[in-house]
């Protein structure tokens, strides 16, 4: 993909413009991957610098949706999701996914233990042990796994917002769907089909033998 | 091949983390033998990402900066290895996390002459969390559930009037669901079985049993 604003090419080969950074194969990446993979190869502080003022207001209002925690849990988790980032981003892979589903889950990782810590469960598992292993991906996964962020983020835009609502109580507050049912005054019903709606227009896919698809 | 898929609910409750710590582990497990349903939460995570980036950003102070800077030389903690499989065992690394060891190595209390169960403690308060060892061509006797079942299939397989299922398969019951479960010829049948009910046994064979069959979620 050939860009007109392309300045020359970096020491490493890759290339700079306005819209992020083109490595070496000719994949783009954004900036928050490039600075993930500062942050990993080099212990780059200043790089955490930066992406810690770009996500920290985010994990924060991640925490506090909802108002299932506390201002200082919520600062907490803050802490807690950076200073993870820090510890695993040299296997951070921009190949494999984008930034931002990287942070993400990480934060929904931290939080869910937090609200299992608060209840008090004694467990010998934590919620990064339940994320799918995408490690063994091909390389024609990747690339649809990367063109799916980004169609996602383009139809988000689209969607009506009683699905947005939908979706916001389900990934932004943490509520299961009978919680949502509960808090919106709708039948369960009602609100499984909404998000199977949202994630319809979001195109997500599925297994096509399944006897549920939409 | 598998035919028998967790929902799509059940799946976005997964990639938004709020199924509980038993279902989780029983939907991450099947996630092992299932790529597909490994990618659909992928990009269900997606989903999630977008709302997160798109949310309104709380104010974060310079001072949390300095503190995490501060601690950026901490230990990390010890973690294992995410989704990898442990050597040649096709067990899951999660499973094998909770096992610690092999199925011969668990502690089984037999039912019947046809199942024996081992009780695994997952620390959820909600859910009881068992394997489930099936003798070959040996049945489960008739039962319902008076709350939700899920069930993973972990070796050989079991049909019941529902269905057919093999090694992956992952099978959810509603309440009310009677049935029983046979192994298939020839090979035992190993599964993972998450409730938050005790069954009740609905032959007269086994009735006597129900009052002594308590739940033991933990």
């Amino acid at each position: 993909m050939e860009d007109n604003n392309a300045s020359p090419p970096n020491s490493d080969g890759g290339k700079s413009d306005k819209n992020g950074w083109t490595a070496p194969t000719g994949r783009r990446t954004d900036e928050w991957s490039e600075t993930l993979v500062l942050i990993g190869a080099g212990e780059d502080r200043a790089a955490f610098s930066r992406l810690f003022r770009h996500f920290a207001p985010l994990i924060k209002a991640f925490a506090l949706s909802g108002s299932a925690l506390s201002a200082s849990h919520a600062d907490e988790l803050v802490q807690e999701v950076m200073l993870k980032i820090w510890q695993k981003a040299s296997a951070f892979d921009p190949e494999k996914a984008a930034a931002s589903t990287w942070v993400y889950t990480i934060a929904r990782n931290c939080r869910t233990d937090m609200f299992r810590r608060l209840q008090k469960f004694d467990t010998p598992l934590a919620t990064e042990d339940f994320s799918p292993d995408m490690e063994h991906e091909e390389p024609f996964m990747q690339l649809q796994t990367r063109r799916s962020a980004h169609r996602i983020q383009e139809l988000m835009r689209d969607l009506p917002p009683e699905q947005t609502q939908i979706l916001a109580k389900v990934y932004m507050e943490g509520k299961s769907h009978a919680e949502a049912a509960a808090e919106l005054d709708l039948p369960l019903g009602t609100v499984k089909s909404r998000v199977r709606l949202a994630i319809q227009k979001l195109q997500v896919q599925f297994e096509q033998t399944r006897d549920d698809v939409i | 091949m598998i035919k028998h898929h967790p929902t799509i609910d059940i799946l976005t409750e997964h990639a938004a983390g709020t199924l509980p710590l038993a279902q989780s582990a029983c939907v991450a497990a099947h996630m092992n033998y299932c790529e597909s349903c490994a990618r659909s939460v992928g990009q269900l995570q997606q989903v999630g990402a977008a709302l997160f980036c798109a949310a309104d950003p709380e104010p974060v102070g310079d001072a949390m900066l300095e503190r995490v800077l501060a601690r950026l030389d901490e230990e990390p903690p010890l973690s294992y290895a995410n989704g990898a499989r442990v050597g040649d065992d096709p067990t899951p690394a999660l499973l094998q996390r909770l096992m610690r060891g092999d199925f011969s190595e668990l502690s089984w209390k037999k039912v019947t002459e046809s199942l024996r169960t081992s009780l695994i403690r997952t620390g959820d308060p909600q859910f009881e969390f068992s394997f489930l060892h099936i003798a070959a061509g040996g049945e489960i006797p008739v039962h319902d559930h008076r709350g939700a079942e899920m069930t993973l299939i972990l070796e050989g397989g079991f049909s019941d009037q529902s269905g057919s299922y093999h090694q992956g398969d992952f099978i959810y019951r509603e309440p009310g669901n009677v049935h029983a479960p046979r192994a298939f010829e020839g090979e035992d049948c190993i599964c993972l079985a998450v409730i938050d009910q005790p069954i009740r046994f609905t032959g007269w064979k086994y009735r006597w049993m129900n009052p002594f069959m308590r739940l033991q979620a933990g």
